[in-house]
């Protein structure tokens, strides 16, 4: 069924190139391989993550859109919800089937009408409001909650190295 | 899928074994024209084929046998053959070369239809290459436990060509698979492939004769082993074949869609059951033939015993899978069957005006719906794709509203549905891992370490959340208002209990996002003045430089954020393009980060 996946994501990626949401760039790494994309995503204003500007990688399964692709940021980040290697645990990516974590209702999980645009826009407000419930990274969950300040300085550091400022 | 790591066999590299073979056959070639010469070459063996009419002229020492000869060609040639055949060492080079010939030729086609192979596809043919020989050693020798040379010789070069042909058609379907995931492939290596796997399917069916003429003589056995394995082979092929085809269907579609997009939408509605049985009858036929022939194996095996209970105990383990994977596919077929008549008779099809009232395109492939499914909460789909949703979870895409598909066998039996299959969610990959060293009973054995491995797709039960309402509601809000975080809409559609409601508030500023998410409007300053008091004793050297460099950088990016409006038709051009908004937006995001940073501290300064 990759026929149907490869029109859909073709069709996503002419959605996202037309009308791009602010601060969201997303297309295919290679158009070689429409399956793995990279995506550009802003850190929302407001939050210690401002000014950011985040890479990712995003695979696609043969059988998207009926199952969730793998998002994984290719910079380093310190994020409650977001693994050591760069993996996001974020329920929108969750199949139906599959509950890691034991409480998310399937409503929150993947379902074939979200899209990449979805995906990245969920991210941000990730970004903006880790859900310290679901410890992907469990010493970030912690100093969210107990040190916000150290929190901070280090997702600033992180923003300048995205930026590729000096720190 | 069996994983084979293979670390401490040395192999040679393609260009010396080749040069040696080479070398090899023409020594022994050489060997036999010298042999020929002599008088009564022929008198030394018993066979008494043919007579030596022209002694005389072999005395000749300056004779020389092409050309002065009164022998043909052919009778030459086929004299030195004679005399190869004769000779251990000959016929054995002669082995060597046949096999280097086999792997030069593959070579050729790798190099003809392939050209260079991705890493994953090496990693692949070589699995695949060790764990057929290292399946096919074990038979020879564990199970049909050949005594002599000859048929050891029969069976290798037999196993040597399917094994040949099945490493080619798995290549070939890992590059169709890689393909089919770029909408730019040229079409001439479509046709390539497709010559290839044609004649794959025409060599099996070629082997497939030679097997039931062995088989004429050499009784049932040798043709049901010899045959399963080409069986497999030609299904395997002609499966690929198809998909291929069916792909290569759907991107022409592609490109003609506007012209007859009616009828299109008719065909693809076709083609959904098509391909889906088509996979299923597939699979099914694969995995029973392969079923068979172990069973076979086994009780072929048993009957003789012969080399060790570890290849009953594979075999064993091996057919237990493929029982296993046979229920499963029923299992989801059955799950199939279900859904589709579960749909057919309780959701009707869109009639005409609700189609044309509800002008969005399908949401689950985001194409145009001539014709669609409705389900009890009105949100319409392509009834292919619904089906293919509804099988791995039942709730409606777009409102996540619980449809009640309970298969009855599922309620009332105790071997449920795939879906609700309690063992499917205990059942774990199991692994079995064995090793060889040959360096234990003769010392130029290889040692080699085999893992199987069988991963199998865990499905896990679905939960049907009862009190999901709520956040479906939310996630609507969500859809119209991303700004708006999922919690906030939660909170609020708990008073209001209405997306309607909700929604207007949001419109009327009633319920407004986070501080955080509010959007500021910004415009490029470009009448920025650099302030070198400021830049002296705050910042940092290296942004300073890069804000010089932005300043004159703007003017190049300003033409790039126009590109962000087009969608070129040339892939190379569409990279091009991404990848200019891609530094636009790092070069902005650097750009407001200094500017912000020299403002902050610019009201330090001042306070």
């Amino acid at each position: 069924m990759a026929g149907s996946a490869l029109r859909r994501l073709m069709a996503e990626y002419k959605q996202l190139t037309l009308n791009p949401p602010e601060g969201i760039i997303a297309g295919p790494i290679n158009e070689e391989n429409f399956f793995e994309w990279e995506a550009l995503i802003t850190g929302p204003e407001g939050t210690c993550f401002e000014g950011g500007v985040f890479p990712a990688k995003l695979v696609f399964p043969p059988d998207y859109p009926l199952s969730p692709p793998k998002m994984q940021f290719t910079c380093e980040m310190f994020h409650p919800n977001i693994y050591s290697d760069g993996r996001v645990c974020i329920s929108i990516l969750h199949a139906p089937g599959d509950d890691p974590m034991g409480y998310e209702s399937s409503a929150e999980r993947w379902s074939p009408v979200q899209s990449v645009e979805k995906i990245l826009l969920s991210v941000i407000s990730m970004l903006a409001e880790p859900n310290d419930e679901s410890g992907a990274n469990v010493d970030a969950a912690k100093m969210w909650r107990e040190n916000r300040e150290e929190f901070d300085r280090i997702a600033e550091k992180i923003v300048r190295r995205t930026l590729g400022i000096p720190t | 899928m069996p994983v084979i790591s293979v670390d401490r066999l040395p192999l040679p590299n393609l260009k010396a074994y080749s040069c040696v073979s080479v070398l090899a056959l023409s020594a022994c070639v050489y060997y036999a024209i010298q042999a020929i010469k002599e008088p009564n070459w022929n008198t030394m063996s018993d066979t008494g084929r043919r007579a030596t009419p022209n002694d005389f002229e072999r005395y000749n020492p300056g004779y020389n046998g092409t050309e002065a000869d009164a022998r043909t060609v052919g009778q030459f040639v086929s004299d030195i053959f004679t005399v190869m055949i004769r000779e251990p060492v000959c016929v054995w080079t002669m082995i060597n070369m046949a096999f280097c010939w086999l792997i030069l030729l593959g070579r050729a086609v790798q190099k003809l239809v392939f050209g260079e192979l991705r890493v994953s596809e090496h990693q692949q043919l070589r699995d695949k290459f060790w764990n057929f020989v290292f399946y096919k050693f074990i038979f020879v020798f564990g199970i049909i436990n050949v005594q002599y040379i000859d048929e050891v010789l029969l069976w290798c070069s037999w196993f040597s060509l399917l094994g040949f042909l099945h490493l080619l058609s798995q290549l070939s379907k890992d590059r169709f698979e890689y393909l089919s995931f770029s909408p730019r492939t040229p079409f001439w290596s479509h046709v390539k492939l497709m010559a290839l796997l044609a004649t794959i399917f025409a060599l099996s069916g070629f082997m497939f004769v030679v097997s039931i003429f062995v088989g004429f003589f050499g009784g049932f056995n040798t043709f049901a082993f010899m045959s399963a394995e080409v069986i497999l082979l030609s299904i395997r092929t002609l499966h690929i074949i198809i998909r291929y085809a069916l792909h290569l269907y759907d991107i022409r579609n592609e490109a003609s869609a506007p012209l007859n997009s009616a009828e299109e939408s008719k065909v693809w509605e076709k083609r959904g059951p098509i391909s889906y049985y088509a996979e299923l009858c597939f699979d099914l036929t694969a995995l029973l033939i392969d079923l068979v022939h172990h069973l076979h194996m086994l009780l072929w095996s048993n009957i003789f015993l012969s080399m060790a209970s570890l290849v009953v105990c594979m075999q064993l383990r091996y057919t237990g899978y493929l029982f296993h994977e046979i229920q499963r596919k029923y299992k989801k077929h059955r799950n199939y069957l279900w859904v589709r008549n579960h749909l057919e008779q309780n959701y009707p099809m869109a009639t005409g005006k609700e189609l044309q009232e509800n002008s969005d395109n399908c949401a689950i492939c985001w194409e145009k719906m001539d014709s669609a499914r409705k389900l009890p909460c009105l949100h319409l789909f392509h009834n292919t794709c619904l089906l293919s949703w509804l099988e791995q979870d039942t709730s409606c895409p777009t409102c996540r509203l619980v449809l009640d598909i309970q298969n009855p066998s599922s309620a009332n039996m105790e071997s449920p549905e795939l879906q609700n299959d309690p063992q499917e969610n205990v059942r774990r990959p199991f692994n079995h891992f064995f090793h060889f060293d040959g360096s234990r009973y003769v010392s130029w054995l290889p040692s080699f370490s085999v893992e199987v491995s069988h991963v199998q797709a865990i499905r896990q039960n679905h939960i049907a959340a009862s009190n999901s309402q709520l956040d479906a509601m939310a996630r609507q809000v969500q859809t119209l208002f991303p700004h708006i975080p999922l919690s906030t809409a939660v909170e609020d559609l708990r008073s209001t209990r209405s997306v309607e409601l909700t929604v207007e508030n949001v419109l009327e500023g009633r319920l407004t996002a986070p501080v955080i998410f509010r959007e500021t409007e910004r415009e490029p300053s470009t009448n920025h003045r650099p302030m070198s008091v400021l830049q002296g004793d705050v910042e940092p050297a290296g942004a300073a430089r890069n804000w010089d460099e932005f300043s004159t950088e703007n003017v190049e990016c300003e033409d790039t954020a126009s590109l962000g409006s087009r969608f070129s038709k040339s892939s190379s051009e569409r990279e091009k393009i991404l990848q200019k908004r891609k530094e636009h937006l790092v070069h902005q995001a650097r750009r407001r980060y200094i500017e912000k940073q020299r403002a902050s501290t610019r009201t330090e300064l001042q306070s």
